[in-house]
């Protein structure tokens, strides 16, 4: 399962939400897009005071009834750890450090994400992607202006270096991201993914959307952030893989 | 389904009675507000195929064309029988299993009346007759139980309450629309009923002679296990040797946190067994990913999958992610008509990796998820969300798995208390420890 990604980082400036658009005519070009997200979302200087953020929310599958609980732990440049406790399905572990993305759960054991899904894996975890998206992606570009759920949205496509490329959707009034849509890398094959973000609530100087739903293949899941904690004392090996990936590793490593 | 009451005494007499009036009522013309309802009918069903098909041309046919051609019959409908045979006709042009037209009688006879309570066996439709199959399914060996209270292996049951159960096999049998999943699914609804009712059946044992039974409803075994919206089940798992075989069972693909570790230790249990039996006789299926991730205990290849799942939106590869610990020596898997689902794609997938053999009767061949919706006219509507193609290319909807060694259950080998299909895989086991 996908986790929270991209989850958009927004300072709590209630003016800015309610600012007029910038661009009256023609669509702006995606860096000023992307830069105006993080600008409405509190700036350059607001993220780069987070160094560590332990969210903490809820997952739901409508559908099926299923809810679990959430925690996912971030720290520069890209480690992340995230434990979903899944009622019916049991713990769910995944994890990105030093290069390796893996994940664990009781269902399929421990694995080790190969090629693409490792890369898009990291790409996600990568600390304060709303300002480094320079770093992420080679290409960005304005493909248009979109209508999602009734709001006028520029949609930017931002091809990485190596996988497919994502559509990102900003509202034209706000500046904030309202919606991807992207080919998800995963072991069951390639899935379309498409996230829709609301409730735009501040953390640490920075607005989260606290409420995303997301559908991915036939799968209807919906997230629901609780909090964010910034600036917690992380230790260092809560980023370090469980034993049995671990093992995995040296093995792909040929140690 | 489960938590209805039962209906003793005259639901039989009841039927009887409400047949002819059905029968009368499938002649009669429709009143205009009944001809709606028809035709509404055919929209519902027309629509859920167009928007929840998991090819865009269902069943590689031009889906608007079909309206346009049975639109005016539906139209033209003088009765029930008419309008339902209309949409029958479109269902069947997708030439595809699980869509289908469930009148209401039917539904109903295969609904049953249920509760949860179990008498402690277990039963199959051999050739037409409801025999004992298992008589510990309560947790408590009915064999063994005193004169006047066993119930054994090999006999068959012929009555339950009031249900005449050969009567009601005959019926549900003529009807082609019902597999024999349904056909035993709906006879052990007949067998239960709640906890702690008495209930009695009457058996014909090995020599013919009725036997009758009282018989206390026990709670079902195994842990209630509870997985989103799907009322809570009951689940169990056991594991034990054969002599020097591993058999591992469990009743359905649920309960996820208490399977998927208690098959992993059965595993480590059974890391020096000369073989291992995995017993999906009576299994409907469950977790579709438990299939994934019990073959990933069974296998120490990567990039292997049991099959593709074909939905509208995606298109899902059952991969198998090889546990560290994972058993490599001789498999078997054993299956029969009711093994559903879950289990067609945990065993089709296994034997076309060749990694399993495959004992017992063909599989029910009802791999897809699929839905069944009540229509405005009354009628039950069944179809199919996806495809599933088993790694070997076949679709196991409508086909099933079927064994490489074909072993049936008789009534004569029960009556010995022989379970010959257990006893076909534990010999080809022991045949592949001789093998230099």
């Amino acid at each position: 399962m996908r986790q929270i990604t991209r989850i958009g980082r927004v300072v709590a400036l209630g003016g800015a939400l309610g600012g007029a658009p910038v661009w009256a005519q023609a669509p702006p070009d995606a860096a000023a897009i992307l830069d105006r997200y993080v600008e409405v979302t509190g700036g350059r200087a607001a993220y780069e005071k987070h160094q560590t953020e332990v969210l903490t929310g809820v997952v739901e599958f409508p559908a099926q009834g299923l809810k679990g609980k959430l925690v996912r732990y971030s720290a520069p440049p890209d480690k992340e750890y995230s434990i979903l406790d899944l009622e019916g399905i049991g713990l769910i572990e995944s994890g990105v450090n030093a290069g390796a993305a893996w994940e664990k759960s009781v269902l399929l054991g421990p694995r080790v994400k190969p090629g693409e899904e490792r890369d898009q894996a990291i790409r996600e975890a990568h600390f304060n992607q709303p300002i480094e998206w320079r770093k992420l992606y080679q290409k960005a570009a304005t493909a248009g202006l979109q209508t999602v759920d009734g709001e006028e949205c520029y949609e930017v496509v931002l091809t990485p270096p190596a996988g497919k490329p994502e559509h990102q959707f900003y509202s034209r009034k706000t500046g904030l991201l309202v919606r991807t849509t992207m080919v998800a890398a995963s072991q069951m094959g390639d899935i379309e993914v498409e996230v829709d973000f609301a409730d735009y609530k501040g953390f640490g100087g920075v607005l989260f959307p606290t409420r995303s739903k997301q559908r991915a293949g036939s799968q209807e899941l919906n997230i629901t952030v609780e909090q964010v904690r910034v600036n917690d004392a992380i230790p260092p090996e809560r980023f370090e893989p469980p034993t049995d990936v671990a093992a995995m590793l040296r093995n792909a490593a040929g140690k | 389904m489960r938590t209805r009451q039962p209906r003793p005494g005259p639901r039989l007499l009841g039927a009887a009675l409400l047949g002819p009036l059905f029968a009368a009522n499938l002649l009669a013309q429709l009143s205009a507000s009944q001809k709606q309802l028809q035709v509404d009918s055919f929209e519902t069903v027309w629509t859920t195929i167009r928007d929840k098909h998991w090819d865009t041309r269902p069943g590689g046919l031009d889906w608007q064309a079909i309206h346009d051609e049975y639109r005016p019959q539906i139209e033209k409908a003088q009765t029930v029988d008419q309008a339902r045979g209309v949409m029958r006709a479109m269902l069947a042009r997708l030439n595809q299993t699980h869509f289908a037209i469930l009148a209401p009688g039917v539904a109903e006879d295969i609904a049953g009346d249920g509760g949860e309570g179990t008498p402690g066996f277990d039963i199959r439709v051999l050739d037409g007759h409801v025999i004992v199959t298992d008589v510990k399914v309560g947790g408590i060996d009915l064999a063994a139980a005193g004169p006047g209270s066993e119930v054994r292996l090999g006999w068959e049951v012929i009555s339950a309450g009031s249900w005449d159960l050969p009567v009601l096999v005959e019926k549900l049998r003529a009807d082609p629309a019902i597999h024999e999943y349904a056909v035993v699914r709906a006879i052990l609804s007949r067998i239960a009923g709640p906890v702690g009712y008495t209930k009695h059946y009457v058996f014909l044992d090995g020599a013919g002679a009725r036997v009758p039974r009282d018989v206390r409803l026990q709670a079902p075994r195994g842990e209630l296990a509870g997985f989103g919206n799907l009322p809570p089940q009951h689940v169990w798992f056991e594991f034990r040797k054969i002599g020097g075989v591993g058999y591992i069972r469990f009743n359905e693909f649920l309960d996820l946190p208490r399977l998927m570790p208690a098959f992993g230790k059965a595993i480590e249990d059974c890391a020096k067994c000369d073989g291992l039996i995995v017993d999906l006789r009576g299994n409907p299926g469950g977790i579709g990913g438990m299939a994934m991730g019990m073959a990933g205990w069974l296998t120490d290849r990567s990039d292997q999958r049991l099959g593709t799942m074909y939905m509208r939106s995606a298109t899902l590869k059952f991969f198998l992610n090889p546990r560290a610990d994972a058993y490599t020596g001789p498999l078997a898997i054993l299956v029969d008509g009711t093994s559903a689902s879950t289990s067609e794609i945990f065993a089709g997938g296994l034997q076309d990796l060749h990694r399993a053999r495959i004992f017992g009767t063909r599989t029910a061949g009802a791999a897809l998820p699929s839905l069944i919706a009540r229509l405005p006219n009354g009628d039950g509507f069944q179809y199919a969300v996806a495809n599933y193609i088993s790694e070997g290319g076949r679709p196991l909807e409508g086909n099933g798995v079927t064994p490489d060694v074909e072993v049936r259950l008789t009534r004569e080998s029960l009556l010995a208390g022989h379970d010959a299909v257990a006893a076909s895989a534990v010999e080809w086991i022991r045949q592949q420890g001789k093998k230099p």
